[in-house]
């Protein structure tokens, strides 16, 4: 019967998905085993699949003997901070550009936003390392906070989005009321701009937390590094301390891994949603 | 007139008021870098001593320059290396996680995209364990492998310190990688595409194959043109990943695993050479310009 041919094979095409899948959660696998390994163990032939026995030690010795945990509220404070500014910038200036049309100059002024879209990081790394050091910000927070946080990709989004979501009655209504201008942007809008500041928090947060160039360009004390540049200079360390840059690693990696399976919806949006409108 | 030009500014100032802080912070971080870019790259500069024009000689340096033509050919491998076999298994999960009848669908669509949220220092430093020589994954695997089959003579494969597996090693990294990124995006796209359409072409009788030639791949431009343009973006300045396997450009494979990226890199912030920085990255910004409106001319015709 075909029918049942074909429910075979639909069924059989699971194989090679479920293989690939495997393939694809390998590294994490090797890199969670790894964490619970000696330096011995890691580097065992024949490879031990299952750690025998299991090392819990890492964890202790890469919170004592390096600079982990202060890393990790440092990566905290500057994606907290950065995600924030830029969101308070994006949603501000987007809903601006969307609900104030007959302001002189907003379609050319959001033509230039538009504009600066094109211009590649790179040639900038440089002159806003200039910058940072004319403003005395290097090795501070402020050097990983504050730069990238002008996304203009970010405003077209917000825009995009309040245009579509916030209705003018709205603002009407609250202007009646005797709300100031930035009241009903407080109030009013942001609430209603929730979901996207959701997925473009996401984007935003993927990119701040992984970040290691400009962490390794701008921070410069150990008090000051990210959990990226910590682990990036132990792999560099003359006897590199495997067992405590996975345990490390399992330490950076966990929170986005985890937040992700959680929220996968809200990745999954926030990934789309930029890129097919953009 | 220009009374009522003022007015209406005045009218609407708590507009200019939201936006300037974004200009502002652009003015500051993105403008005027950029035309102090520029500026810089006709400049010789070390940050510290005094800045000396030096008009086109910048440029003109870049062409003898072998280790920035090195870099820039070993980029351009990587990229033809990975971004086929990622556009390709990238649009065939995309298609896959696109039908009603495949199960567990979360589950697949996590663990491809899965990659796309871990610190690329942490997959660069498993990936190396991975490929070691002596005592990795993968020689271990395909040890394995040779015992079974004597006659294929397979020995354990330098993957990370030699010029013939260093690119091709990186390019597996990079697939690992990124193919979720643009299967999430495919699959996105595949979702926009009305089932009217399908409907339609079975019942004028059209196969599996007809409907993905004349109605998906179509229909799918937009979004491949996009993933097109980023992975362009992405491989020209790729840091990270080149960055850690080499070891800042002073382990590995020596020349062979130096990319554009690690290049500019280590030209402004090893060598301090801010001027002739400016111009490789002024050079390679305009490249990437004229390549993505290049792609993104495949994206209007025939459509």
């Amino acid at each position: 019967m075909g029918a049942g041919r074909k429910n075979r094979t639909r069924l059989l095409a699971h194989l090679p998905m479920a293989g690939l899948a495997g393939l694809f959660v390998f590294p994490f696998y090797w890199l969670f085993i790894s964490a619970f390994k000696d330096m011995g163990q890691i580097f065992k032939l024949p490879p031990e699949f299952l750690p025998n026995p299991w090392v819990l030690g890492n964890f202790v010795r890469v919170f004592q003997e390096t600079h982990i945990v202060r890393a990790f509220v440092n990566s905290v404070v500057i994606a907290g901070g950065h995600v924030a500014l830029a969101l308070f910038l994006c949603s501000l200036a987007g809903y601006a550009f969307a609900k104030f049309p007959r302001a002189p100059g907003r379609d050319k002024l959001f033509a230039f936003v538009l504009a600066t879209m094109m211009i590649p990081g790179a040639v900038l790394l440089i002159p806003i390392f200039v910058v940072l050091c004319k403003l005395q910000a290097v090795n501070t927070y402020w050097a990983m906070i504050v730069p990238g946080a002008a996304s203009a990709f970010g405003i077209f989004w917000m825009r995009q989005y309040a245009s579509e979501n916030v209705h003018n009655d709205l603002l009407d209504a609250a202007r009646i009321d005797g709300c100031s201008e930035f009241q009903i942007y407080w109030r009013v809008v942001l609430p209603i701009l929730k979901p996207a500041l959701a997925a473009l928090g996401i984007v935003l947060v993927i990119g701040i937390w992984n970040n290691l160039m400009w962490a390794f360009i701008v921070l410069r004390t150990e008090s000051m590094y990210t959990l990226p540049l910590v682990i990036y200079l132990l792999h560099g360390e003359h006897r590199t301390p495997f067992e405590l840059i996975m345990a490390g690693s399992v330490v950076a990696t966990l929170p986005l891994i985890v937040a992700f399976l959680v929220f996968q919806k809200n990745f999954i949006e926030g990934i789309t949603a930029g890129s097919i409108k953009g | 007139m220009r009374q009522g030009f003022c007015q209406r500014v005045w009218g609407h100032r708590h507009f200019y008021a939201f936006i300037s802080p974004f200009f502002i912070l652009f003015g500051i971080f993105g403008l005027y870098p950029l035309i102090f870019s520029f500026y810089l790259s006709f400049t010789q500069w070390d940050g510290l001593t005094e800045m000396t024009w030096v008009g086109l000689a910048n440029f003109r340096n870049m062409i003898h320059d072998e280790l920035f033509l090195i870099s820039l050919w070993n980029t351009l491998v990587i990229g033809v290396l990975y971004i086929p076999p990622m556009f390709l298994a990238a649009f065939v999960f995309a298609l896959a996680l696109n039908t009603s009848w495949l199960k567990l669908r979360g589950v697949f669509r996590a663990a491809f995209f899965m990659p796309c949220v871990t610190p690329m220092v942490v997959v660069a430093i498993v990936f190396s364990l991975i490929y070691s020589q002596d005592s990795g994954l993968l020689n271990y695997a395909l040890g394995k492998v040779g015992e079974l089959f004597p006659s294929l003579k397979i020995e354990p494969i330098p993957w990370l310190t030699s010029d013939r597996w260093f690119k091709p090693s990186v390019a597996l990294l990079l697939v690992w990688r990124w193919t979720g990124y643009n299967m999430v995006l495919m699959l996105a796209g595949l979702q926009g595409i009305s089932t009217e359409y399908y409907e339609a072409a079975r019942i004028d009788g059209a196969g599996l194959f007809q409907r993905m030639w004349h109605i998906t791949l179509p229909l799918m431009r937009p979004v491949f043109v996009f993933c097109a343009i980023m992975s362009l973006i992405g491989t020209v300045y790729m840091f990270d990943e080149v960055f850690v396997l080499t070891q800042g450009g002073l382990g590995g494979p020596g020349v062979s695993g130096i990319n554009f990226g690690l290049y500019l890199f280590n030209t402004s912030f090893a060598d301090f050479k801010f001027g002739y920085a400016s111009s490789m990255a002024y050079t390679l910004a305009f490249f990437v310009f004229m390549a993505s409106l290049l792609i993104l001319r495949l994206r209007k015709s025939e459509t």
